[in-house]
This record gives structure tokens, sequence and C-alpha cells, in this order.
């Protein structure tokens, strides 16, 4: 009697802990992601009392006759292979400088950090500022260099501008990766590296059999949240160029929030959408099964 | 503390041989800071001088008179009193509110027996990998029938929803690794969940509470998206919408615009220079596992 009381008491006692956090969840992050899904086979405006349920026509009509549609695609696999490799790569060679025991490291690794801390839009702001065609810093400095005849419009041109976007991004994210490096650095052992120097092995020798391996994970981790996080690329392309000139660096995630948000039309916003989230669940399961396996062997 | 004692050794041999690889390392890691500083520079540089010194003078030439009514005028033409007020409130009440229900249900699914505990893991454990920017429609939809567009009930229940996974996700693997030996003791003496929680776990996990506090306050500083769709009306923006207005407005006032882009990047900036060591565990130890 006394037992199960006490048992009934725990119960309550966990919905209790567990139930804000349950509730506001389910409600504000859970229950939107079912009705994006239920909103991409309706033709809504936002408006109307009556969400028609249009089967697929919302992503026959982004698929076959949205141009749009193709170029925010394009843009955003390429976005993401350029986020897989340039501010990973960077991370990890500033990670592995930093890892000497250098003069000034503590500052070093402050700078390179700071930027990450600035609210994307912000940056945004800050490089939009700087592609200024005249008085621009880049503009600037190629009119010192001597090759201001050939400034290109840094968000201007159509064949540029995504580069331009893209490498405002890396100057924010790169301090992101290299702090993850940076801590992956510090469980490679020491005696292993010293038991490979002692064994002939010269600075690669030891970064190639010893580091790089021990780096697994770590590097597993960092390449997961790139191809994360560059696919809800949205503030930094929203405030530098808000999807232009002509669409060139339009991506999924600003695509879907125009057509909701500024086309009023919910149903196709909500087919990009889950476009979108599709591609994201592709990458996530088999990186949370891959970590649930890492996670029980250890144990 | 050998390893240690050797790389110090390593250190001071350094000095006398001057190892030209670990030189050329150095100087080209200070090259590449002094490029990630430049854009810094240029930004408090220009936001002190005015439309006719930008004009003039070179990109990293100081400012030849200080023009700081750039910020007094930006402050007043941007409606910082507004937004900086806005931010504040939001930041105050969603940090410790978002952490504490984080905390209590981390403690939940990591130290108690709960119905289906493994699948609402699993599922808050997705929200931290989902895009929030997917949901920026259906979102909008859910906060207008309950009618709390435009207020802070509505910013501040989404803003906890989105932050929940992380921090769950981080507490839940601190909990769980807390030796049973501690709560036990207390379970035996008759303390219910709730005293063990707030008596044993919370002081416990101070160091992550407050790194997640500091990584949750500058997050949600600076977030804009969810703002933009969830904030209509001018007088409830936050610093990062008032930010994008005034470039909409005032581009051509390039002092200006760079004094408001410093003045909504300091606050932050601020925070990071006095808990740098937080931010670092903060974020690795979600990673990074050792």
């Amino acid at each position: 009697m006394q037992i199960k009381r006490s048992m009934e008491d725990a119960r309550f006692q966990g919905w209790v802990l567990l139930g804000p956090a349950i509730l506001i969840y389910g409600v504000f992050a859970m229950y939107p992601l079912f009705d994006v899904v239920v909103m991409s086979f309706q033709k809504w405006n936002g408006l109307d009392p009556n969400r028609v349920f249009v089967g697929l026509d919302n992503y026959r009509f982004i698929f076959t006759s949205d141009p749009v549609f193709w170029v925010a695609f394009k843009n955003t696999v390429i976005w993401t292979i350029m986020c897989l490799i340039f501010p990973p790569l960077v991370g990890l060679l500033l990670a592995l400088g930093l890892n000497q025991n250098l003069f000034g490291r503590g500052v070093l690794r402050a700078t390179y950090y700071l930027p990450v801390i600035i609210a994307s839009i912000a940056v945004a702001t800050m490089w939009r500022w700087m592609y200024d065609p005249f008085f621009g810093l880049f503009s600037q400095l190629m009119t010192n260099m001597g090759f201001g005849m050939s400034i290109p419009d840094w968000l201007g041109d159509r064949n540029v501008a995504l580069y331009s976007v893209f490498i405002a991004h890396l100057w924010h994210s790169v301090g992101f990766s290299m702090v993850l490096f940076l801590a992956g650095l510090q469980g490679v052992s020491q005696t292993l590296i010293e038991a490979a120097r002692i064994d002939g092995a010269g600075r690669w020798g030891v970064f190639r059999y010893v580091t790089l391996p021990a780096l697994t994970s770590t590097i597993t981790i960092v390449l997961v949240l790139s191809v994360i996080n560059s696919l809800k690329a949205f503030d930094i392309v929203y405030g530098l160029t808000g999807g232009g000139p002509a669409q060139s660096t339009q991506m999924l995630a600003l695509w879907a929030f125009t057509q909701a948000m500024q086309i009023f039309d919910y149903g196709r916003g909500g087919a990009i959408s889950v476009v979108l989230l599709l591609i994201t669940v592709s990458i996530v399961v088999p990186y949370l099964r891959w970590t649930q396996r890492h996670e029980e062997a250890a144990r | 503390m050998t390893a240690a004692a050797q790389t110090k050794a390593e250190f001071d041999g350094t000095k006398q041989r001057m190892d030209p690889v670990l030189v050329g390392l150095w100087i080209s890691l200070v090259l590449v800071a002094l490029i990630w500083v430049a854009p810094f520079v240029f930004m408090i540089f220009t936001s002190l001088k005015t439309n006719e010194a930008v004009m003039a003078t070179g990109a990293f030439t100081p400012p030849p008179t200080y023009a700081w009514e750039n910020y007094t005028e930006a402050w007043g033409r941007g409606r910082f009193d507004v937004t900086f007020f806005n931010s504040a409130i939001i930041a105050i009440i969603k940090v410790p509110l978002g952490l504490a229900i984080s905390a209590m249900g981390a403690y939940a699914l990591a130290r108690m027996e709960i119905a289906w505990g493994k699948v609402i893991l699993v599922v808050i454990l997705f929200g931290t990998m989902i895009p929030f920017q997917v949901m920026l429609a259906p979102l909008f939809t859910l906060v207008n029938s309950f009618d709390l567009i435009d207020t802070y009930p509505g910013i501040i229940l989404p803003y906890i929803a989105f932050g929940v996974p992380y921090q769950v996700f981080i507490l839940h693997g601190f909990f769980r690794n807390v030796p049973k030996e501690l709560s036990e003791a207390a379970m035996i003496d008759g303390a219910s969940h709730f005293t063990i929680f707030r008596r044993i776990f919370l002081p416990v996990s101070l160091p992550v509470l407050a790194a997640l506090f500091i990584l949750d306050f500058v997050a949600t500083w600076n977030e804009f998206a969810m703002a933009l769709v969830l904030l209509q009306n001018q007088n409830m923006w936050t610093l990062p919408l008032g930010l994008m207005s005034f470039q909409g407005q005032f581009s051509n006032d390039y002092g200006q615009l760079n004094a408001a882009i410093v003045m909504t990047v300091l606050p932050a900036t601020i925070v990071y220079l006095m808990f740098q060591r937080y931010f670092v565990s903060g974020l690795t130890s979600g990673a990074v596992k050792e």
C-alpha cells in the first residue's frame, strides 16, 4: 500500500517536472512541424477560414512550374557543399595551429571565435557595408591595389553574389568548427604522439596516423552540424541580398518563407518546407543512429 | 603534470632554437587573425566618421574627428530605446524560465521512471536537428490563433520551445552521470524528487547551467527569423529587427549605420568577453564527449 502510493506519487512528480517542457515543446515546436506537412497538401492564403485540400498540387507546382524552386534548390546544394568543405577545413587548420604552444594563443583563439557570437543579421549588415561598391572595404582595397577598374559588384552581380554571401558566412562560422576541433584535440592521447615521435614519425606522420584517426568522431560531428546549419541559412541571405539579384542567392529556407509570408501561398511554402525537412531528416537520422551505436560501444 | 612540464620545456627550448615551422605558423596565424578583426576595425572607424570623412578617407584611416553624434542620432532614429528594451525584457524572462523548464524535464528523463521516457527523449533530441526556419508560416498561424502576435508571451513561448531540445540534450547527459549515491541517500531519507532536484542536482550542475545560460542569452539576443514573423508591430521589435529596418532606411548614412551595428553587437560581445570560458565548455560539452 505504502509502496504503491509512493510510486503513484513519483509518477505525479515526474509529470510535474517533465510536463512544462513537453507541453511547450509539443505545442510550439512539434505542432507547427505537423501543421507544415498538412499545409503542404492544402491551398490556403493564411486568412481564409477554409483550408482546401488539394492533394499533391503544391508539390506538382513547385517541381514543374515554379521557376525559382530549382534555382533555390541548386543554390542550397552549392551552399551546403561549400559549408561542408571550407568552414570545417579552415577550422581544423586553425585548431591544429592553436593547439601548439604559441605566444598569445588565448587572444588568437578569442579573435577567431568573436564573430560567432555576433547576430547573423548584424553580420549581414556589416558585410553589406563592406561590399558597398563605392566606399566598402573590398572596393577600397582593390582600388588601392590598382584593380580599380575591375571591381565586381559583389552583391549585385548574379554570378558573384552567392559566393560573396558565403565569404561572410565563412567569417561568421569558422570559429564554431575551430572550437569543436580544439576540444576534440584535447582527447588525442599525448603518450601516443610521443610514442610515434620516438618511432621516428615527422609532423605529417603524427598528424596522419595519430591525430587524424583520433579526431574521426569530432570530424563527423562538425560535418553534420555544418550541413544542418547550412540548410538553415536564412538570416544572412535575408540581410545581405534578400535572395536577389534575380534569385541568384535564393535558397530553400528563404523561398519557403517568401512563398508563405510574402506571397501568401501557405501551401506552396509548406511544400518547399517539407522538401527541406526531408533532406534534413535524411542526413540527421543516420547521424543519430551512428551516435547511438557509438555511445553504446563506449559503454 | 609531466606532459605539462614537458611542453613547458619544449617551449623554452624553442626560444633558443626558434623552430622555423612554429615561427611560420605563428606569423600566419597572426596574419589571419588580423584579417579576422579587420571588419571590426573598419566598422568602428566608420561609425565615428562623418559622411564626408567616409568618402574622403581610406578604410583603415582613423577618423579625423570623432563624430560621436553618429551614436546618439542612430540611437534616436533607429528607436534603439524601444528595441533595446524589448530585447532585454524577452531575454530576461526567456532565458531563466526556459532553462528551468529544460532542467526539470532533463532531470525527470534522466533520473526517474517515466512511461515512454526513451521515446520522449528521442523526439526532443530530434528537435535539435530540425531547422525551425521551415516552420515559420505554421508558427505564425499558431501564435495568431492564440491571439499572441506582437506580445511578449507570443515570442517567448516559441523561443522556449526551440531552446528546450539542446538544453535537455546537454543536461540529460550531465544528470545521467551524476553518481547514484548522491541521490539515493536523500531518497532513503524520504526526500521527494523536487527536493533532490533542487538541493542536489541544481547545485552540482551549476557550471553547466551557467554555460547554457550564457549561450542561450546570446542566442536569444541575436534571434532574427522568428521575431521577423511573430513581431509585426514596430513597438514590439527587438534589436535585430530594428537594425534591419535601420539599414533599409538609412543605408547611405554610413557613419550612423555602423554606429547602429556597433550598438547592436556590443552587449553580446561584452557578455562573451566576460564569460569566454563558459562559452567554450557549453558548446563542446554537447558535441564532443571525451
